[in-house]
């Protein structure tokens, strides 16, 4: 074998390797999580993927929370000290993308992993 | 032959793997800040430039909007016009003149039945500016409405009078779409230049890119659960979206949204929500904030004309969803739905 085949074959490899770890970065998914945060500072996370139940008390701007995951893939506000109890009222979250959000605590519940597919939500 | 192949193959793949490689390792991560003012939330992603910078710039701009339109604030322009009210004129920044003119031009396009700035006297009449939230009497509502419309406002140059002394102006309904223009305006002079960015201000986006990205995926929210009902694509644009679930009081199974209808006195209940897509000019972001309530208090009939009369002023397109859950479009864009309807 030539010295220049062999530089040939390992270039070749290189950059198959390349390939393969870009491939996997780009297309790693994971398991759909819940991050709450209140003023932008993560409060808690929560995997949604989880069968157990979780109940979490957090404090928000105006007061107490409480934010259940049911153990079936969704979260949701159950209790919150505001005026409007529009986060209370909020269709669960589940998939990536989805908010529960109580604008007067501060508090925005994103569940978050690839695959939303879309730039921006107009809502 | 085999020896002359080999080498052209070897570029191909190498250069094909390297560019891959190299273009995920240098695509830079968004940055995204989330903020709360104006009774909503701002999120802004930037993805290249000084990202950080940019966002807190970003909302330091919507603050300033704030401080000069606000219902609340001390020191906003709009409490010195309300506070004047019955007793004489105001005199106003050129600022906040061009935006109350802008507001009132959107009011004049369907003569006041679907916008107006001087309805917020119903709005506290419902509770929405306190949050003590009631469902007034009939007779309330049309005393209160009689002296709650902009032929109440003069507007002369940078003066600025409300004739009754019960009268008073709200910008809510243009401050977050005209705080996008602001913000517009500053991120074409930014050196160096984000690749992109995406502002949601409660609601309202805009999608920035320089003018180089042309196929944004602008999803719609389901107006009754989590999610997308479907997306429009869409070149660089302000995307307005006024919608019955933004803010709402419930009583006896009821919603009540905090779009007031001008014409009733009652929370719009024509529509779940409107979605207005315009340019990227001056002002196109308050003007398609304003036209959100507009479409969202139209009746189906008249919805039509009214596209009509805005598509030469920097509409691309409008996506409603009735009070039946039935979309509709407006213009030359195409929706994709991703649910059944
Ligand atoms: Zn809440």
């Amino acid at each position: 074998m030539k010295r220049s085949d062999r530089i040939v074959g390992v270039v070749i490899l290189i950059a198959l390797m390349l390939t393969i770890v870009s491939w996997i970065v780009m297309h790693r998914t994971r398991g759909a999580v819940a991050v709450v945060r209140v003023n932008d500072k993560v409060v808690a996370t929560v995997d949604l993927t989880s069968l157990e139940p979780q109940t979490l008390h957090i404090t928000g701007v105006l007061g107490p929370l409480v934010i259940v995951a049911d153990g079936k893939g969704s979260i949701r506000v159950a209790e919150a000290t505001c005026p409007d109890q529009i986060c209370v009222h909020t269709i669960p979250a589940r998939s990536p993308g989805d908010q529960v959000i109580c604008v007067p605590n501060h508090m925005v519940i994103t569940v978050e992993g690839k695959g939303t597919g879309i730039d921006a939500l107009a809502q | 032959m085999r020896k002359a192949i080999a080498p052209i193959v070897a570029l191909i793949i190498a250069g094909a793997g390297l560019t891959t490689f190299f273009a995920l390792r240098t695509s830079p991560e968004p940055v995204t800040s989330t903020y709360f003012l104006m009774d909503t939330v701002f999120t802004v992603k930037t993805t290249g430039g000084d990202a950080a910078t940019i966002n807190e710039h970003l909302h330091a701009l919507a603050s300033d909007v704030d401080s000069m339109t606000s219902y609340y604030k001390a020191e906003s322009q709009t409490v010195r016009v309300n506070a004047a009210a019955g007793k004489g004129s105001v005199s106003v920044s050129p600022e906040y003149a061009a935006l109350l003119k802008t507001a009132v031009a959107v009011e004049a396009i369907d003569h006041g039945r679907t916008f107006d700035i001087a309805i917020s006297p119903l709005s506290s009449l419902w509770g929405f500016t306190t949050k003590d939230f009631r469902v007034p009497s009939a007779k309330e509502i049309s005393d209160t409405l009689a002296y709650s419309h902009s032929d109440q406002l003069v507007l002369s140059g940078t003066t600025v009078q409300l004739r009754d002394s019960r009268s008073r102006i709200d910008l809510g309904g243009v401050a977050k779409g005209y705080s996008l223009d602001v913000m517009e305006e500053y991120l074409k002079t930014v050196k160096p230049q984000p690749q992109q960015v995406i502002v949601d201000f409660g609601g309202n986006l805009l999608l920035y890119s320089g003018g180089k990205k042309h196929d944004w995926k602008v999803g719609i929210r389901d107006p009754r659960g989590q999610g997308i009902i479907g997306y429009v694509r869409s070149d660089d644009a302000f995307v307005a979206t006024s919608g019955d679930y933004e803010r709402y009081f419930e009583r006896d199974g009821k919603r009540y949204c905090h779009i007031i209808d001008p014409s009733t006195g009652y929370p719009g209940t024509l529509n779940r929500s409107a979605t207005i897509i315009t340019d990227i000019q001056p002002m196109h972001g308050a003007i398609g904030d304003a036209l959100g309530k507009v479409f969202f208090c139209s009746p189906a009939g008249s919805q039509r004309s009214l596209f009509q009369t805005v598509q030469g002023q920097g509409v691309v397109g409008v996506v409603i969803v009735d009070a039946a859950g039935t979309r509709s479009t407006l213009g030359p864009i195409t929706f994709v739905s991703t649910t059944a309807q």
